[in-house]
């Protein structure tokens, strides 16, 4: 999976649908809104409305559920929390077996919003068959991704030619009533539609050129908006070989993250945990008989673990599993953990978000969720982006001169030793010393 | 300013002809057209109309912005089971030694995730003391050449081992006579492997096995001569570090000569002005060597005149020779002067001599006999062990196989006789009279290609190995990454081939299991696993006392009319390595030449024969015919100021795959447009191969001979570093002064801080420091944090090349090919400028004369000039003028000092470079790693050799900037680490690539800010001086004037405390 051409053209959508939404009258609809972010959130990694991927379709989900003879809310009960719904519902626990790859529960959605993102799936056909005039079904195969902004801004089209018709016709009435009023017909008959056009811009040029001022600066402020959007990987979570849950592991269980990450305070790379780290608890913990067995099963299969002979033994046949990265940098970006989190005493959930609470592969944490945590450094840039990296740099105070790194102390004694004024500069306005201050916002510490 | 001697770069700025004129304002010599700039061949193709170019603009356009938004998925596979000493994202550091059968050295390889990408010397064990030379650092590209062989080959077709075994066991078991032909093998274990086979085929008494030694250069009249001397044919030690006269009879020990590793180092200790004493160096040469552009006194001499040199040192010691000792007057100065030192010096001396003749050899024994020189600065105990070939064996071999009497199997282990001998060709037809034909050759060469089994061994850095180089010292390779291929150590073959091993696949611990017992016996006592770790150990000797006797002396070489002198470069040696394009693109120290071999001559003598001594980028050299012992190559003309009158040099070592081997990619001639020249359907080789041309005196292979020259029709374009980045003239670049000067004389009289007049108070003129002038406000670097700073020694800097291939793999600098480098487009972060001195125009150019200076009359003086090198690299000015020049800001300074580069924001606009005093930017006018041009010469173009890019470093694109960054990786990383163990950064800790592989230690890096620093104290040093000081660039590097051990009354008049001329200028 990846981040495809087509979703670039559909950020080229957004783009244009920008453009279109400037033009015309912006309206939202809510609810729709809440449901499509909520799908977007917590379903579309596994689901998609018209197609089955990793989990079944949820078109129409509810009439599926209620023809196939499911019991009333068992639906909503099976999204908070699938296993006790299974073990409520004889059709839910059938449904359980659609696929071997589990669910994830979502304790925290209302019943509300959970039938949002019904709605919102359910008006999906609909918007494709106007599109398509309602004759084509939408291909099982092909993607739905720009459908929603597309049909939206198919709307607003056909409403524009409508306007633009009416004013036509309405600016002929007017012809014709100019030439049936007119003294001097031959005059107004040699002016062409354009010419006409012309003619009234320039009477009315005040009106006219601040609308065109304001069409232009706004089409030009959405598309830097857009622009400013192009590889901006918030919210980017691919697939996994191995469905593991960071709730389980960070949270229920409590394992440190610098366990299995544990390059993290020695090198650049936090490292993603081979798989001998994985088999120090697996070896012992092998999900027999519960949902996560298969995925505990891969980690067996890559570390040349045979189960079926009494205690297990390692067959010395291993097979690497090859991860998607989550959080990749470009190559001329030179970025150190252990700079981070042993120098500057940051915290993994200042960039990463509470994994504690992650159900599922790790994710780029969307900034605005990286906000909500506490004793965050509050920052305002999209994440990963070098703008919210800087901003961070021009935020984060470094502590010089307390005795408990000579590195710094020494900076501090050289600081100290040069009649002070840029020490005071430093300590203006924020009245400490950022990183930005010692360096953090210049090019070589990073671009090399 | 008490600097008179005039530096020119090359003739052409000595002689200002019209084209350097041309071109000397152009930082880029020339433009590019669009076409190229696009480097789409398709493009460039097709008859593209205007209107369709629009077109392809449009959709580029678009497409690019298309393109920007794809962040493809990337994969990260992580360890299964993680070894225990790599982390991925840090380096593994192994310490290990390089021998190659030419150089040696104790060396540190840097691994990343497991795959080695730099090397460096060991400063803290071995010998070497750190010491490396440019193809020790290079050869870590070798591993990663695609063109090696991946498995046995039997018959040219690829086999399995086993296969490969049983036909080669049975062989030998057949054969009457097996012959092993190898390199000097130090190895003891493949000594002990060797001496089993011997035992188990010839039994008691047989001679059914045979070893022996083939150097490709041979050393043989050294063992020789103390054979004679002696009584015991050995190489003694030497140890420059205690000679306080050193006089060199025409050996490069700087740079090929023995263990140029090991001498550089001892060379450079004696070489600081500033302690007790400072060695007086006198080299006695043919062509313009590494060494004798440092020598304080140099004569050149004919190869015929050597033992006339000889004689007369000897003759003017008190002894007596039945030589004759006639000189020619371009030696008689330094030659009186040298017995002068001698005799000062006494046992504190010591003679070298590069020739293979024995009787100088001889005579050289002789006169360090006569200093006492033998128990001070050579050691016949600890005695080196490399270079055992002796002529005599291999010639009477050579002479067998070719006439038909070879053995029946002939193993060959890390020679190329094909290539090297002097009759090469006619061996090689006669090896298919050979039964069976081994070789352990990674290439098919010129000799494994006509072979019939062709076994590779590991890459040095695949293997496990064991070297004994001196008597006294055992050393251990260790393996630093798994067999990229299906090869095997030479040391297992031979095991299994004598029945007492079995192939032990990839992961074999044959060889290791093998070594370690031999281990275990040389060395008892000692732990494998702590000697592997430092890669050494030291050994016992055993002194036996050696008496000198007089032994006579006969066969000196004759003297000729033109008399053609063989000698090594710095890059290619003896052409083992032919293949690596950073050797190939290495500029020659001294001719600044790259990619070419070519024919040294005087420009003196090449005036009155009617060469051309100019040459630019349209204009080529002329070419010539050389023809020695019946056979003629024909090379263009390149003019070497200070080369012998009478002469005439050719570098061994090219010529490689002249019939279109496979010995590598980078190793032939490429085309403007990329793609190999081709002659005969055949990919042509670089330069010729001139082992052919070797005399034979009395059974010894002697590197110089009778020659005849003559001048053929046409040129040829030469790609030198030589004529680009001039100095413009401003002489204040480079400060030289005397010994006696220099101790004597107050630090204005030989360096002078520059001034500037201004007005005082007063309203009057005063002239005052560079320092007090500041057009801009200072960089706030002082005093806060750390400044980094950088000293360069002009004294101890010997030009050997080491810093620019440890700059290039360190931080992937592209290699740009001959064309390119034709161009003025090479891109070398660091560069070693060399700049010929004049004696002639001190003696004119007085500062009253000074207007009326004729560059014209200093011409005559180059016939013997003094040299310079200065190694230059971005400055890192304080006050940069690049970076006010920049529109986008992509490049500014730290608040460290330094002057940083960011690629991703640089959009090539090249105002920066035209802007820079010291020309030190670098632009990327292609993209090396993908355009086809670069394909067989850029290791970024293929899989394998994308390996030995540093994963820390950006690989720069197309259309951006690059300069030094004074490795700000190592920077960064240095300080990272001081940070974790909270701690300061150590003086010293942080090392460039350059400062890292210098063995002279010539370049010092450091914190500036810290007060107690090295760097602080070199820079705040009498001899410190920045270069280009006037321009007020403020840089943060410092160069130390170079200081020769010389006396040069001319220069003693000048260099004086200029205060009565100042006052009487102030008072105007």
């Amino acid at each position: 999976m990846k981040i495809s051409n087509i979703q670039s053209l559909k950020r080229f959508g957004k783009v244009s649908f920008f453009i279109l939404s400037v033009t015309f009258s912006v309206i939202s609809f809510k609810a729709s809104a809440q449901g499509e972010a909520l799908f977007k959130s917590k379903c579309a990694t596994c689901h998609q409305p018209l197609k089955n991927s990793t989990g079944p379709k949820l078109f129409q989900v509810r009439d599926k559920w209620a023809a196939g003879g499911a019991k009333e809310g068992s639906i909503y009960q099976w999204v908070n929390n699938w296993q006790s719904a299974a073990a409520s519902d004889p059709y839910a626990a059938g449904v359980s077996k659609w696929s071997q790859t589990a669910m994830s529960a979502f304790p925290d959605l209302k019943k509300e919003e959970i039938n949002a993102i019904f709605d919102w799936v359910d008006s999906q056909k609909e918007a494709t068959e106007q599109k398509d005039g309602g004759v084509t079904p939408l291909e099982p195969g092909s993607p739905d991704e720009s459908d929603e902004e597309g049909s939206l801004g198919w709307i607003w089209i056909v409403m524009g030619v409508i306007f633009v018709v009416i004013i036509l016709a309405v600016g002929g009435v007017r012809r014709q009533l100019n030439v049936v009023t007119s003294d001097n017909p031959d005059s107004q008959e040699k002016m062409t539609y354009g010419e006409e056009f012309r003619t009234w811009a320039w009477k009315n040029r005040l009106y006219v050129g601040l609308a065109s001022l304001v069409l232009v600066i706004s089409v030009i402020v959405s598309l830097f908006q857009g622009l400013y959007r192009i590889n901006v990987v918030e919210g980017y979570q691919p697939s996994q070989p191995i469905a593991f849950p960071h709730d389980r592991h960070a949270g229920v269980n409590g394992i440190d993250c610098k366990y299995c990450h544990n390059s993290v305070t020695k090198s650049k790379s936090a490292g993603i945990p081979s798989v001998n780290v994985c088999m120090n608890c697996h070896k012992q913990i092998n999900g027999e008989g519960k949902p996560f067995a298969g995925e505990v099963k891969k980690i067996y299969e890559a570390a040349g673990w045979d189960v079926s002979s009494g205690a297990g033994k390692y067959t010395g046949k291993t097979k690497p599993i090859v991860w998607n990265k989550v959080h990749v940098l470009p190559d001329h970006v030179y970025f150190n953990h252990s700079q981070h989190v042993v120098v500057g005493g940051v915290d993994c959930k200042q960039c990463h978000g509470d994994m504690t609470k992650m159900n599922g592969t790790a994710m780029v944490q969307p900034v605005e969720e990286l906000n909500k945590i506490e004793g965050n450094i509050k920052l305002t840039k999209p994440t990963l982006t070098m703008g919210w990296c800087i901003e961070c740099h021009g935020a984060k105070d470094v502590a010089l001169g307390n005795g408990k790194n000579a590195y710094y102390d020494e900076i501090h004694r050289r600081l100290m030793n040069n009649d002070k004024t840029l020490y005071k500069k430093y300590l203006n306005g924020d009245g400490k010393v950022t990183v930005s201050e010692l360096g953090g916002w210049e090019c070589a510490k990073c671009h090399y | 300013m008490g600097i008179t001697r005039k530096y020119w770069k090359g003739i052409e700025e000595l002689k200002q002809t019209p084209e350097f004129i041309k071109h000397k304002e152009q930082e880029f010599p020339n433009q590019q057209t669009i076409e190229e700039f696009l480097s789409d061949d398709k493009l460039a193709e097709t008859s593209t109309a205007r209107r369709d170019f629009l077109k392809f603009l449009g959709f580029s356009v678009a497409a690019a912005t298309l393109a920007a938004c794809e962040a493809p998925v990337t994969k990260a596979v992580p360890y299964v089971v993680k070894p225990e000493n790599v982390t991925p994202g840090m380096p593994t550091w192994y310490a290990s030694t390089y021998y190659d059968g030419y150089s040696y050295a104790s060396i540190l390889v840097k691994t990343r995730e497991g795959r080695p990408i730099f090397i460096k010397g060991n400063k803290e064990y071995g010998f070497t003391k750190g010491g490396v030379n440019p193809q020790v650092i290079a050869s870590v590209l070798g591993l990663y050449d695609s063109e090696r062989l991946s498995g046995p080959l039997a018959n040219k077709k690829s086999t399995s081992w086993s296969n490969v075994d049983k036909e080669i066991t049975s062989a030998i078991k057949s054969a009457k006579k097996v012959t092993l032909l190898s390199n000097t093998l130090i190895s003891p274990s493949l000594n002990r492997v060797i001496s089993e086979m011997a035992t188990a085929l010839n039994g008691e008494s047989g001679s059914k096995f045979e070893h022996i030694q083939y150097d490709a250069v041979s050393y043989s009249a050294i063992r020789e001569a103390n054979l004679k001397s002696f009584g015991a044919s050995i190489i003694p030690g030497y140890d420059f570090s205690k000679a306080k006269t050193v006089v060199s009879i025409d050996a490069d020990f700087l740079n090929s000569w023995l263990l140029p590793t090991e001498f550089a180092v001892q060379y450079g200790l004696t070489r600081n002005p500033d302690s007790k004493w400072m060695s007086k160096h006198f080299q006695f040469e043919s062509i313009l060597s590494v060494s004798g552009s440092n020598a304080d006194y140099r004569g050149m001499v004919k190869p015929s005149e050597l033992a006339g040199v000889l004689s007369y040192l000897i003759k003017g010691l008190g002894g007596s020779t039945s030589v004759s000792a006639t000189i020619p007057a371009s030696a008689k100065l330094a030659a009186d002067e040298a017995i002068k030192s001698l005799k000062k010096s006494g046992k504190e001396s010591l003679i070298v001599c590069g020739s293979n003749n024995v009787g100088l050899q001889i005579l050289t024994n002789k006169l360090n006999n006569l200093l006492n020189a033998y128990g001070t600065t050579l050691d016949l105990t600890n005695t080196i062990e490399l270079f055992k070939g002796d002529d005599h064996q291999v010639q009477k071999f050579v002479k067998d196989v070719v006439s038909g009497k070879g053995p029946e199997v002939l193993l060959m282990l890390g020679v190329n006789p094909v290539y090297s001998l002097p009759n090469g060709d006619a061996f090689g037809k006669a090896l298919s009279n050979i039964k069976t034909t081994v070789s352990f050759a990674s290439h098919e060469d010129e000799t494994a290609s006509l072979v019939k089994y062709i076994c590779p061994d590991h890459h040095a850095l695949e293997g496990w190995n064991d070297y004994k180089p001196k008597a006294n010292h055992f050393a251990i390779a260790q393996p630093t990454i798994r067999p990229l291929h299906n090869t095997a150590s030479a040391l297992e073959s031979l095991l299994v081939w004598n029945g007492k091993a079995q192939r032990g696949g990839k992961d074999s611990a044959v060889a290791y299991d093998y070594m370690a017992a031999t281990f275990a016996t040389q060395v008892p006592g000692a732990d494998f696993a702590f000697t592997t770790h430092n890669s050494c150990t030291e050994l016992a000797t055993t002194s036996t006392a050696l008496v000198y006797k007089d032994a006579s002396v006969s066969n000196l070489p004759k003297s000729n009319d033109k008399e053609v002198v063989l000698y090594q470069k710095a890059g290619i040696g003896i052409g083992l390595q032919a293949n690596n394009p950073w050797l190939q693109e290495l500029p020659d120290p001294i001719s600044k030449v790259t990619w070419d071999n070519y024919i040294t001559m005087n420009p003196v003598t090449m005036e009155n024969d009617g060469y051309a001594t100019t040459y630019d980028q349209e204009h080529g050299l002329n070419l010539a015919t050389v023809t020695v012992n019946g056979k003629s190559v024909t090379l263009p003309v390149y003019p070497l100021p200070g080369q012998a009158i009478g002469t005439i040099g050719i570098a061994l070592g090219y010529g490689r795959g002249a019939n279109g081997e496979k010995i590598g990619k980078a190793a032939f001639q490429t085309k403007e447009y990329g793609g190999y020249e081709t002659e005969n359907g055949k990919p042509k080789a670089i330069g010729a191969n001139v082992y052919g041309f070797v005399s034979t005196v009395n059974g010894n292979i002697e590197y110089y001979n009778s020659a005849k020259i003559e001048k053929a029709s046409g040129e040829y374009s030469i790609a030198a570093t030589q004529i680009h980045h001039t100095v413009m003239g401003r002489h204040s670049i480079v400060r030289e002064t005397t010994l006696g000067i220099y101790t004597s004389k107050d630090k204005e009289a030989y360096n002078p801080a520059h001034k500037l007049e201004k007005l005082n108070k007063e309203g009057e003129h005063e002239k005052r420091p560079m320092k007090e002038f500041d057009l801009w406000d200072a960089h706030p670097v002082e005093k806060i944090g750390h400044r980094w700073g950088m000293t360069v020694d002009l004294s101890s800097c010997i030009g050997c090349g080491s810093c620019l291939i440890a700059c290039q793999s360190e931080n992937n600098v592209p290699v740009v090919g001959k064309d390119e480098v034709r161009r003025g487009r090479e891109m070398h972060w660091l560069r070693i400028d060399r700049y010929f001195s004049s004696d002639e125009e001190a003696a004119v150019g007085t500062r009253k004369d000074k207007e009326t200076f004729s560059y014209d009359k200093a011409e005559d003086a180059a016939e013997n000039p003094k040299v310079v090198h200065m190694p230059m690299m971005c400055h890192h000015c304080n006050h940069a003028p690049c970076e006010t020049v920049c529109p986008v800001a992509a490049t500014t300074h730290s608040n460290e000092g330094l002057n940083q580069m960011a690629y991703n924001r640089c959009i090539g606009t090249r105002y920066c470079a035209n802007n820079c005093p010291y020309k030190v930017r670098r632009f990327n006018w292609f993209n090396y790693p993908s355009y086809k041009k670069f394909t067989e010469i850029n290791p970024a173009q293929d899989d394998l050799g994308r390996m030995v890019l540093n994963p820390d470093v950006t690989v720069r694109t197309r259309g951006v900037m690059e300069k030094c960054s004074f490795c700000v990786q190592r920077i960064q990383a240095t300080k990272l680490s001081a940070k974790k163990e909270a701690r300061v950064v150590g003086d010293g800790e942080f090392a460039t690539a350059c400062s890292d592989s210098c063995p002279t230690n010539a370049i010092i890096v450091g914190d500036w800010n810290d007060v107690n620093s090295i760097i602080r104290k070199s820079s705040d040093d009498n001899r410190a001086y920045q270069a280009l000081e006037e321009v007020g660039v403020k840089p943060n590097v410092w160069y130390k004037v170079k200081v020769r051990n010389e006396e040069n009354s001319l220069l003693n008049k000048l260099q004086v405390v200029e205060e009565v001329a100042e006052n009487k200028k102030a008072g105007h």
